[in-house]
């Protein structure tokens, strides 16, 4: 077994509008999904995924339909709204920011004077 | 409207709640069932991974709780979810609970059913088309002392003939007759009314019609019935119509009855007439003024009622009868207004709705203020229990905030809280309420004017809700803004050290047990002063021994009486034959009884230039002085001898002597009553009488031998008070057993004559202070809920502050402060709080009590005693109640206090 990350606060959301945009997704699927693309390396507590689902809905950033999944029971689909969709990109460039710049400043070297 | 749809909102905000709360609970077990089938697929057995799904969801409730408050949060929904977190926590606390919604259900309770009273006697509107229109009219001589009295008939005649004022006016007056024919004969009340006064009223009769002007105007027979009396004595039958009934021996067709709720004139707090008679009327005839009637001046027994032209007020209306009181003054003969010491005519015209309540207005205002106050109390009560509570659930509102709650929010949620407990005290008041209405009427006696029922209507309904907000709000919002002001890390730090108290909550405390008393002391001085002034009533010499008295009235109909012999002759026998009956020990028949009725009148005394003020003027016969027991103090009682032909004497009361023969000789001296044909001597000299309520105590009385009253008195057609008279019995025996025998020698002289009003003297005197007795009980009652509340105020006050300083207290000892030191320091405490609040009650009760002077008889509005034994006992319970903690505080273990820590 790999070794897990906690997730960071506040990255549940990005990690969601991440999954969901693949396509829609129940909320065990958006669980696998997190689980397939991190490939096993975050640890997420399986119960918050559901607040979070519930807020980004309240958000208007997904939005949720009730279905039918492939075993034929009565299911809760989300998706990814257009305003979601822009969240999710200007979420994504906010953390390619921050860690590049966590990045470059751990690479920092001692100042040679 | 809008009431509906919010309360359609407040439903679709439940369901959607419920909708949601199902979704949620099918998303969540859906995951736990997924999860779990992946999991058996790896391997694991079906136990094994249900218990593993549910170790990787993590606390359950907790998430579905979270996933609410990600929902957002409705009002409606924070609404039941604060009322559910409140009926928890009250639950939790049955003691206080209980504590606060009782004493909440008393205030409101109290309010509710004194403000039913309120409402019916004195808020609604007369039940009559455009009341607002309509005036009384009436006459006085205000420099002679009479500012507001009835209209004679012939002025009125006049009046309405010339003034400019009204669309209509109409006369009216009442009198008892008897009535006879199919059945018992019986007394009943008829109001005499003018054809105009029923248009006037806008009331339409429930069968047949009312007069026509030209029935009032010829005096036709024609009557209407009352539905009372309809359903009582003719069975509801529709054809009464047409049908004949007798009324004092004269036969008239019945035209009409009334609807059920009409009357007229009016009774209750709201009478309206000036002959002092409080019952609703039996039938209506027309007023129809007989030419004697007509032709005497003085004889101000009528009332006027008019409905305003439109654009007219009431002072144009006053201006005008101001003129008319002029000219028809300048038509009096010379003698009427030398009698009246000549003084000025007025014509006084006054609002229909502002008639005549006066008394009854300050008793129900002064009543409403003390009930008011009583709730006040109880607010502060509670209020002062909830800041105690709020002390000790100080950490659970710090954690509150602390995990985020906002200062709004944990705000709102102890007012929830203080609503929920107004509303609780809200309904077991409206049961209080309706309980006490029905108490408050039975213990109203019925000669004070209430209304026979007052029904909890809607308005009082309101106003209980109304008092419930108001009563959440004023305990309410303090707690609710301590509790949000709190920080959570200050409060955090106060609470790890238990030793210093919150000093801000505790001033406040402190504060509402000041107002508490200040309140109670009030309520206690106000009833103090009514109960002084019931017992000065109670223990006024009336002038008469009350006591074995039985009384009945026996009027003779001027139709089968029309001589004065046969009058005479009538209650001459009457007095000879009933004097001998079993238990009947004296026997005296009077025009006036005490305490019930005065006839008033002027006279001459001999030596001194003009007429007197007003004079009661009393006929008797019989031994009348003995058998009501007024002590003759000097000369004789009236004898057999003093009767037509003889001497005219009179006997004169203590206060007449006093006032006209200061120097004590009156005996043997002359005086002239305004209409009799001759001067009169004195001959004796009896106690002073207290009369009916409209005189004074002081007002001069005279007697007159009824045998020597003249002919053309007896035979008067305008004034049947001549032949109107009064038995008065004194018994060995219980006065109800003589009753019986007494009515039935009446019945042998006369089988159809009707007698009225049979009561004792105990039952008279016991009337007349009905009122005050009334007004004491319930303000003594107020006062008492008052005190008791303002002690538990006090009690739980210092009970909590001395737990708090349970650790200075244990200090105090171990360095070695005494039980009685400990005890001085909590009494202190106890007893600052106590007078400061009696300084602030004693300021506001000076300012009050004056306006409760008309409620109070023989004792002032500031009375010491009063005053200084009510600060007596209100500091003295206070100290009582603050006894038991203070106690507490000394048996204080300075070990255990300091451990505590």
């Amino acid at each position: 077994m790999p070794e897990r990350a906690q997730i960071l606060p506040g990255t549940l959301d990005l990690l969601i509008l991440k999954a969901v945009s693949l396509g829609p997704l129940y909320g065990y699927g958006i669980l696998l999904r997190i689980e397939q693309i991190s490939r096993g390396a975050l640890l997420i507590e399986q119960g918050a995924l559901y607040p979070a689902l519930f807020r980004l809905v309240r958000q208007g950033l997904l939005k949720a339909h009730w279905g039918t999944s492939e075993n034929n029971r009565r299911t809760k689909f989300y998706e990814l709204t257009s305003a979601g969709r822009k969240r999710l990109r200007q979420e994504e460039e906010g953390w390619n920011r921050l860690v590049a710049a966590i990045a470059s400043a751990l690479k920092a070297q001692p100042e040679q004077t | 409207m809008k009431f509906l749809s919010s309360i359609g909102s407040f439903a679709s905000a439940l369901f959607r709640r419920s909708r949601f709360e199902h979704d949620m609970d099918e998303e969540l077990r859906a995951h736990l069932r997924d999860r779990a089938r992946d999991l058996e697929r790896s391997g694991l057995s079906r136990a094994e991974a249900e218990r593993c799904a549910r170790l990787d969801f993590g606390g359950y409730q907790k998430f579905k709780e979270e996933c609410r408050e990600s929902l957002g949060t409705h009002f409606v929904d924070t609404l039941v979810q604060d009322v559910r977190y409140a009926l928890r926590t009250l639950r939790k606390s049955p003691g206080f609970t209980l504590v606060a919604v009782l004493t909440l259900a008393l205030g409101i309770g109290a309010n509710t059913a004194i403000f039913s009273l309120v409402d019916t006697a004195l808020l609604h509107p007369l039940p009559f088309k455009n009341p607002s229109r309509l005036v009384m009219i009436g006459e006085g001589m205000p420099a002679d002392g009479y500012p507001k009295i009835g209209i004679s008939p012939e002025d009125f005649t006049v009046y309405e003939r010339e003034q400019k004022s009204f669309e209509s006016v109409g006369a009216f007056d009442d009198k008892y007759v008897g009535l006879s024919g199919g059945g018992q004969p019986e007394r009943i009340l008829a109001a005499r009314v003018s054809a105009s006064i029923f248009p006037m009223l806008g009331i339409q009769p429930l069968l047949g019609r009312t007069f026509t002007p030209q029935e009032d105007k010829l005096g036709k027979n024609v009557v209407i019935l009352s539905y009372a009396l309809w359903q009582r004595r003719y069975g509801a039958s529709r054809r009464v119509i047409g049908k004949t009934v007798v009324l004092d021996r004269i036969p008239y067709t019945v035209i009409g009855v009334m609807p059920k709720r009409f009357q007229f004139p009016l009774r209750g707090p709201r009478t309206i007439v000036v002959s002092g008679n409080n019952e609703p009327a039996n039938v209506w005839v027309p007023v129809a003024f007989t030419p004697e009637e007509l032709q005497c001046n003085a004889c101000y027994n009528s009332s006027a009622l008019g409905r305003l032209n439109a654009g007219v007020t009431i002072s144009q209306a006053q201006t005008e009868a101001s003129l008319l009181a002029r000219r028809i003054e300048r038509q009096y003969p010379a003698s009427v207004l030398q009698a009246f010491n000549n003084a000025q005519l007025y014509i006084w015209i006054s609002p229909l709705d502002a008639e005549d309540v006066g008394s009854v207005r300050t008793m129900l205002l002064v009543l409403m203020a003390a009930v008011g106050m009583v709730l006040l109390i109880a607010c502060s009560n509670v209020a002062t229990l909830l800041l105690s509570r709020a002390s000790a659930r100080r950490r659970e509102i710090t954690i509150r905030s602390a995990l985020g709650a906002s200062p709004g929010r944990l705000a709102r949620q102890v007012l929830t809280e203080s609503i929920v407990l107004a509303l609780g005290g809200g309904a077991i008041g409206i049961l209080v309420a309706r309980f006490g209405t029905a108490v408050l009427i039975s213990l109203a006696p019925s000669n004070i004017p209430l209304p026979p029922d007052v029904p909890l209507g809607g308005s009082a309904l309101l106003f209980a809700a109304a008092a419930c907000c108001l009563t959440a709000i004023i305990f309410g919002i303090v707690p609710a803004i301590q509790s949000s002001a709190i920080s959570p890390q200050f409060a955090l730090q106060e609470g790890g050290r238990s030793g210093t108290p919150g000093r801000t909550r505790n001033r406040l405390q402190a504060c509402f047990v000041v107002a508490e008393f200040a309140l109670a002391f009030v309520l206690l001085i106000g009833a103090g002063l009514l109960l002084r002034s019931f017992f000065n009533r109670l223990m006024t010499n009336q002038g008469f021994r009350p006591d074995h008295v039985l009384t009945m009235e026996v009027p003779l109909p001027a139709l089968a009486y029309p001589k004065a012999t046969a009058i005479r002759g009538f209650y001459e026998q009457l007095a000879q034959r009933a004097s001998n009956l079993p238990g009947v020990r004296s026997l005296g028949i009077t025009t006036v009884l005490p305490l019930t009725n005065d006839n008033l009148t002027v006279m001459k005394v001999e030596g001194r230039p003009g007429y007197t003020p007003v004079i009661r003027d009393t006929w008797v016969l019989g031994n009348y002085f003995e058998a009501m027991g007024i002590p003759l103090l000097n000369g004789r009682y009236f004898t057999p001898q003093d009767r037509a032909g003889s001497q005219p004497v009179v006997v004169i009361s203590e206060g007449t002597a006093k006032k006209y023969w200061p120097a004590g000789d009156a005996i043997g001296k002359r005086l002239y009553i305004y209409g009799t044909p001759d001067t009169a001597t004195v001959v004796g000299i009896v106690g002073s009488v207290s009369g009916s309520q409209f005189v004074t105590a002081t007002t001069p009385e005279v007697y007159v031998p009824y045998l020597q009253v003249p002919n053309v008195m007896l035979e008067d057609k305008r004034d049947a008070s001549a032949r109107s008279l009064a038995l008065a019995v004194r018994t060995s025996t219980d006065p109800q057993a003589v009753a019986l025998a007494l009515v039935a020698q009446i019945h042998s002289l006369d089988s159809q004559l009707a007698v009225g009003k049979i009561r004792t003297m105990g039952q008279l005197v016991g009337s007349s202070v009905a009122g005050p007795r009334f007004n004491a009980f319930l303000f003594g009652l107020f006062a008492c809920v008052a005190l008791f509340l303002a002690a538990l105020g006090i009690y739980g006050v210092l009970a909590y502050a001395t737990v708090q300083r349970t650790h200075e207290i244990g200090i105090r000892m171990a360095l070695g402060a005494q039980g009685t030191e400990v005890l001085r320091l909590v009494l202190g405490q106890g007893a600052r709080l106590a007078l400061f609040g009696l300084a602030i009650g004693l300021l506001i009760a000076v300012g009050l009590t004056r306006l409760m002077a008309s409620l109070l008889f023989g004792v002032g509005s500031m009375d010491p005693l009063t005053f200084a034994v009510v600060a007596i006992v209100l500091v003295g319970i206070g100290m009582l109640a603050c006894y038991i903690p203070a106690r507490r505080a000394t048996r204080v273990d300075p070990v255990s206090a300091m451990r505590c820590e």
